[in-house]
């Protein structure tokens, strides 16, 4: 019979352990990093430990069990999630992963999703953290207003600058492979991207023929290609906690739209970069396959006293703490707290100004697979890259030219096309991925996939002599009053507690973005030598729904500098609700990005969030009478 | 299909038979070379072994692609005596044969069969709790859904457990098209909201598709011209029939066309592909990065180069095998 276990307290208590939890675990376990303080730090995670060597090296390589079972992630049955396009709807549970991979599993076990993504990554810029003032300041409130109905967008707490350090002690943790941004100098002073103090640890993979292809005629543009940043480490590595690394083999069964856990450890990851040194330190307990369910809450202080979670066996266990920090994904984050009463939550209503609360509010999606605006063609004489090797984010080269404001987007600038802000990271020559299935029946299974027409057209599909060039470009998703997430009335996990629901659809600005951006991507793919460079039809605003559970989400538990709108303050600390904030936990993420700017990786945005929030949590842990960090 | 699996073994048994016959020639020719008529009776022997030695080895190909074939699942666990015949006739129709192997050859069928009885037909790893709300009610002004909370979030503080309606519409114009999600897209992770497990919604939906190909063809689906069968599958697609037990036609042919590409592309180990040889028409490398035969090709190399390169496939099978040291 199922019984409830009171476990020792812990000075801080982690809940989900993926990228930003292990950048906590090691920075408040070690005891060096915190004036020879011994802080006992537990993690709880609700899948197992993976080990590389022994869990994935014989055994990954098997698309049907990968891709469309899933046998490494977040089983549908524990729990899913609900998605619908607007308030007055119901909405639907997702009920199974299919291929080609719509649907990014949640991760599950230490690593979290980053076991199986493509290891894209590349800063935000100086834009994404100013870009409600920016925009108003260069085109005006009404053109905001014109672009975004039921606007949302604000600002981050801190500028560029201030995240800068904390950008480079992420990109040092995790062995980030990159070289500045490929312009003429190449320097960090440089006027064009991504201004960074240092380069990147690691060089970047080897160029693919396509990417050299795209590099040259960027350039011939007068654009500003650089290799791709990727967190799968080109050469053996040792970050500033110790922990070594392996080199990623190129065997290209990789991350990207295929979703295979790396072999070797060379993709950056919790579990191979900041665990392990946690591990070592001491101070540090890992608490896996167990699910937190609720924190418990002091009824006097409002503060978070404890986790509680499942353990395999569904015994209740308590673990009490100091401080907590929130390192789930995705919806689960914002599920916890609204489960446990933690903060404001979000209320929508119809008119913009009288939404209330914060917990749940600014969800955007960072992805729009297809059913935009696109543009393709084919390079003659390279292919051949695409299928015997390869890794998921290695090879390619892009630019930043055409996202953020770096280009006038003023009604008389954009040349009659609809006016959007921000734009996309343009690039081209990556590994597509996968395993055959994966790529026949990218875009779709329909009619058309049977008889012996379509067979034909698979014939040595795998062996191409000529590349497919293909580019959906969209300027980023902003936050809405309109796109939320609360708990669904109607579907339970396996527990009885309610899914996560997600009330989205895109927004105007993606699809206004990519009919002017696709014309400046067919314009590289001209000059690169392809051929039948062509406009796929223009997809106006409204015209598809959002349909899937969007692995990409930000915003939704937003880090800011208004209180009443947002969860987190400047040291990623709750300062809801505003009458009595709950602040001894601290929360990052991809869900934390305030803006919705989905032109680089939104884990990258989020890692140096981590760091803040690491530093956040040992000021506090210092603080005489516990309270706000000012 | 007992027929098929005695007609795998009995071309076996023959192969065996044939390579007996050409080891007990080779054992003839044995000759001193002392004179002409000796050298052509040395030539003339040793024309006979070249020839005997080239029967040798197809016979010893023949056998061990029998064997690899018996090795591999040619019998069903799951679909019934029904099924398999209507099956074996739609899988053929979406990847036929022609001067490369299909479906057939793959052994698609076997692949389908297997996971109907596996978790795919269990919809094991499947969110499959009520309540099931069907998608696509078509739109109209007056279409609200009302659908009661459940007991969990009627205890959480602030809510009810009162009905809840939907009324469908975009933001702005309430009340205006369907009180659930905007038409999700066949395959989609929300389009199928069936309250079957996989193995019951391709019993219905054969069931179904036969009854269609009796009213709309004339016949049952395997008595059909091939190209009559093609456009019975494409009718499914169009959502043609409008009875179809209950379920949406375009969601089986979904299944059936996913599901067979799949029997034709996964890892052998699975019961599809057999043999790999839709990695070989595909031009797949499976788990060969380059050097699993002794090709000596890097990976590295492979990903920068600019012309393919054709690597005979491995299987998983291979790979841990020859990961463990075998062979």
């Amino acid at each position: 019979m199922p019984t409830t276990i009171t476990e020792p307290a812990a000075d801080v208590v982690i809940l989900g352990v993926g990228y930003m939890s292990g950048v906590i675990a090691a920075e408040l376990s070690i005891a060096s990093l915190n004036g020879g303080k011994n802080y006992k730090v537990v993690a709880i995670t609700k899948g197992p430990y993976w080990d590389y060597v022994n869990d994935f090296s014989t055994t990954k390589y098997d698309e049907w069990g990968v891709g469309l079972g899933r046998k490494y992630d977040s089983p549908l049955p524990l729990q899913s999630a609900t998605i619908r396009n607007t308030p007055y709807q119901f909405a639907l549970p997702v009920r199974r992963y299919t291929m080609p991979i719509q649907y990014h599993a949640l991760g599950h076990g230490v690593g979290g999703a980053a076991q199986h993504y493509g290891g894209t990554m590349g800063r935000q810029g100086p834009w994404g953290y100013t870009q409600y003032s920016s925009t108003i300041a260069r085109y005006g409130a009404p053109f905001l207003d014109t672009v975004n109905p039921h606007s949302d967008l604000e600002d981050w707490p801190l500028t560029y600058a201030q995240y800068e350090p904390y950008y480079v002690e992420w990109e040092k943790a995790h062995g980030l492979c990159g070289d500045y941004n490929g312009s003429a100098t190449n320097q960090p002073s440089d006027t064009g991207y991504p201004w960074m103090s240092q380069n990147y640890p690691l060089p970047p993979s080897p160029l693919t023929p396509v990417g050299q292809s795209f590099q040259t005629a960027a350039q011939a543009l007068g654009y500003h290609p650089f290799p791709h940043v990727s967190a799968l480490a080109s050469q053996p590595y040792i970050n500033q906690y110790g922990v070594p690394v392996n080199p990623c083999v190129y065997d290209g069964y990789c991350g990207g739209p295929c979703d295979y856990a790396c072999e070797t450890g060379a993709k950056a990851n919790a579990a191979y970069r900041t665990i392990p040194a946690a591990m070592k330190s001491g101070n540090f307990t890992l608490v896996v396959n167990s699910f937190i369910f609720r924190l418990d809450t002091d009824p006097i202080s409002g503060l978070v006293t404890a986790a509680r979670y499942y353990d395999p066996q569904g015994n209740v266990h308590v673990q009490p703490g100091t401080v907590f920090f929130n390192g789930m994904w995705g919806y689960n984050m914002i599920r916890v707290m609204l489960l446990s009463g933690i903060g404001a939550p979000y209320v929508w209503n119809s008119s913009p100004a009288s939404v209330t609360g914060s917990v749940g509010r600014g969800l955007t999606n960072g992805y729009l697979p297809y059913r935009g605006t696109n543009v393709s063609g084919t390079l003659p004489n390279n292919g051949g890259n695409a299928y015997p090797a390869g890794n998921g984010s290695g090879g390619s080269v892009d630019i930043y030219d055409l996202m953020d404001d770096n280009f006038d987007h003023s009604v008389s600038a954009l040349a009659g096309d609809p006016p959007f802000i921000g734009g996309a990271e343009i690039g081209a020559g990556g590994y597509p991925g996968g395993g055959p299935g994966n790529i026949t029946f990218a875009g779709g299974v329909s009619s058309a996939s049977m008889g012996g027409t379509f067979k034909t057209t698979q014939k040595d599909k795998y062996l191409p002599t000529k590349t497919t060039l293909s580019s959906t470009p969209l300027a980023h998703d902003l936050p809405t009053t309109d796109n939320y997430i609360d708990l669904d009335p109607h579907y339970t996990d396996i527990y009885g507690d309610p899914l996560s629901r997600l009330t989205y659809d895109w927004t105007p600005n993606t699809y206004n973005g990519a009919t002017h951006l696709v014309k400046k991507v067919k314009d590289i793919f001209t000059q690169m030598g392809a051929q039948n460079v062509t406009i796929g039809s223009t997809v106006a605003p409204g015209a598809a729904h959002n349909d899937w559970w969007g692995h990409h989400l930000r915003g939704g538990c937003r880090i800011g500098a208004n209180q009443s709108t947002s969860v987190w303050n400047k040291w990623n600390q709750c300062w809801s609700p505003v009458s009595k904030p709950v602040f001894n936990i601290f929360g990052a993420g991809e869900i934390t990005n305030t803006s919705g700017d989905n032109v680089p990786s939104g884990t990258h945005v989020a890692g140096p969030q981590s760091y803040r929030a690491a530093e956040g949590i040992k000021q506090y842990l210092a603080l005489l009478t516990p309270g706000l960090l000012t | 299909m007992a027929d098929q699996t005695r007609r795998e073994f009995l071309k076996l048994g023959l192969a065996a038979a044939a390579s007996a016959v050409t080891a007990s020639a080779i054992e003839i020719p044995l000759f001193n070379n002392q004179n002409s008529s000796m050298q052509t009776k040395l030539d003339n022997a040793n024309s006979q072994l070249n020839n005997a030695n080239s029967q040798l080895s197809s016979a010893n190909t023949q056998i061990s692609n029998l064997k690899a074939r018996v090795n591999t699942v040619v019998g069903f666990v799951s679909l019934s005596v029904t099924e398999q015949s209507l099956l074996e006739k739609i899988v053929e129709t979406i990847i036929p044969t022609d001067t490369d192997p299909g479906a057939k050859e793959a052994g698609a069928i076997y692949f389908i069969d297997r996971a109907l009885a596996g978790d795919y037909g269990q919809s094991a790893n499947m969110f499959m709790d009520g309540p099931h709300v069907l998608p696509r009610i078509p739109a109209s002004t007056t279409n609200t859904l009302s659908v009661n909370p459940t007991l969990s979030w009627a205890n959480l503080p602030g809510n009810s457990s009162a009905p809840i309606t939907y009324t469908g519409g975009s933001i702005g114009t309430p009340g205006v098209g369907a009180g659930i999600t905007s038409s999700p897209r066949v395959g989609s992770g929300i389009n199928y909201q069936y309250p079957l497990n996989f193995r019951e919604f391709w019993r219905v939906g054969l069931v179904a598709l036969q009854a269609y190909a009796n009213s709309a063809y004339g016949g049952n689906f395997e008595t059909l011209s091939s190209a009559n069968q093609l456009l019975l599958l494409q009718d499914l697609w169009g959502n043609k029939p409008t009875s179809f037990s209950n379920i949406l036609p375009s969601d089986f042919a979904y299944e059936l066309t996913f599901m067979t590409w799949a029997g034709f592309l996964m890892d052998p180990i699975y019961g599809g592909n057999q043999n790999m040889v839709g990695w070989t028409f595909t031009g797949f490398n499976g788990v060969n990065f380059g050097n699993f035969y002794g090709e000596g090709q890097d990976q590295k190399a492979l990903m920068v180069a600019t012309a393919p390169t054709r690597l005979k496939p491995a299987s998983l099978a291979q790979y841990q095998q020859q990961a463990s040291g075998g062979t």
